[in-house]
């Protein structure tokens, strides 16, 4: 059974709230739709009712599959509102709250924020700035996390690692430049991701040119400050390095250059880069050496899951997003 | 709102957001150099703009702005 298969099995037996601010674009409807009535999630429509409505019709689904919320319901919208600013820690008051609501994405979000929802899944029409900047506002920030970022599953044929073919990797297309506390915070938070995704105890690994002092510089000390700060803020989590890519994965290099104890160095299922030029090229080469098929990028640090789906993206990568960030809400759950 | 009153205004979220102190930051302290912010500061400062001063500036358009003085002329246009 490959990954996938394994994730839609998991989200089939736990099926979760997810709610689609983007329901009027034909696409996210279908994948709603069609992830709805194979019993993958629940699937909320966000937006103008008569439209989405409309379109539902236009198409022939079954309006049973689908539960529509009406942004214009000012009833439901007060309730929501009443509820997300009793809320600890939120950043915006009713006033504001009200007028970003107009906007589905934030109403979504705001549903999300309030447990009425959740997931929150975007991105065809929306920017993923767009994406990420209601996400902080609304939902917020996982607490001690420092920065939004992504990881990504990469399922590489002939792979025998740790997980199999299977081995998570980030940030590869958020976090340009992380300085060491944002780097800290994307180990921290890829970690909680796999677990809460596919169950992993993770074994992270922070890469780097250099193992364990083998190199010395400014682009080390990056990576050696961030695993202090990593381990100081999780010490329940391993997290490891600073460790050469082979070192990080490869048992037999790890027990020639990491002389001490690790539960992570040649068993790591969790890789961290040190920045986005490294994490795009080594994306790059797994894919097209390593004909790797690659899931995500997931986006991590929320204090609940935001999914920002690529705006060219077909209706079946959507579905599988969308089933992809519903098993990790249940994770999270658990 | 006068601009004095505005600018004493902007500084005090801006202090609230970035955690400094209010008295050691003016009109001509710069984001990237004097308050040193990652971008989920700006998100605090641009959500706590909206709520005290009942005005919605694009984060972007915020996250552009070198100095506090900057900023204040951003919000003065939206007021």
């Amino acid at each position: 059974m490959s990954v996938l298969d394994e994730i839609y099995t998991r989200a089939k037996a736990d099926p979760q709230r997810v709610a689609f601010p983007e329901a009027t674009n034909e696409k996210m409807l279908q994948a709603a739709y069609e992830a709805g009535q194979e019993g993958y999630i629940i699937p909320i429509l966000v937006g103008g009712k008569a439209q989405i409505e409309a379109l539902v019709r236009e198409k022939g689904y079954d309006l049973s599959v689908l539960t529509i919320v009406d942004i214009h319901d000012e009833e439901y919208k007060n309730k929501v509102i009443d509820a997300y600013v009793n809320l600890p820690d939120t950043r915006l008051k009713a006033k504001a709250l009200g007028r970003r609501m107009e906007d589905p994405l934030y109403f979504a979000m705001a549903m999300q924020a309030v447990d009425e929802a959740d997931v929150t899944f975007a991105g065809i029409d929306n920017t993923t700035g767009d994406v990420l900047l209601a996400g902080q506002m609304i939902i917020g920030l996982k607490p001690g996390i420092t920065t939004v970022s992504s990881i990504g599953l990469a399922d590489i044929p002939g792979y025998e690692g740790s997980e199999g073919s299977l081995l998570a990797v980030g940030d590869s297309a958020v976090c340009t430049n992380p300085d060491p506390e944002q780097l800290a915070s994307i180990a921290i938070s890829a970690c909680d991701t796999v677990h809460e995704l596919l169950g992993w105890e993770p074994r992270c690994a922070m890469v780097s040119y250099s193992t364990l002092g083998s190199g010395q510089g400014p682009l080390i000390d990056k990576v050696t400050e961030a695993l202090k700060i990593a381990n100081e803020k999780r010490p329940d989590l391993a997290i490891d390095g600073e460790f050469q890519l082979d070192a990080a994965i490869v048992p037999a290099v790890a027990e020639k250059k990491v002389k001490r104890e690790s539960k992570v160095a040649g068993k790591a299922n969790v890789l961290i880069w040190p920045d986005l030029n490294v994490g795009n090229t080594a994306v790059k080469l797994i894919q097209q050496f390593g004909h790797a098929d690659a899931y995500g990028p997931m986006l991590q640090g929320f204090n609940k899951v935001v999914c920002d789906c690529s705006r060219g993206a077909p209706v079946s990568e959507i579905k599988g997003n969308v089933v992809i960030s519903a098993v990790r809400a249940a994770g999270a759950k658990k | 709102m006068e601009r004095k009153e505005l600018e004493a205004k902007v500084i005090e979220l801006i202090a609230a957001a970035y955690n400094k102190d209010a008295a050691a930051i003016t009109v001509e302290s710069t984001f990237a150099e004097d308050l040193k912010g990652a971008s989920v500061q700006m998100v605090g400062l641009v959500s706590e703009l909206e709520n005290e001063l009942d005005v919605m500036v694009a984060l972007q358009d915020a996250s552009g702005c070198a100095t506090v003085a900057d900023l204040v002329d951003l919000v003065e246009n939206e007021l």
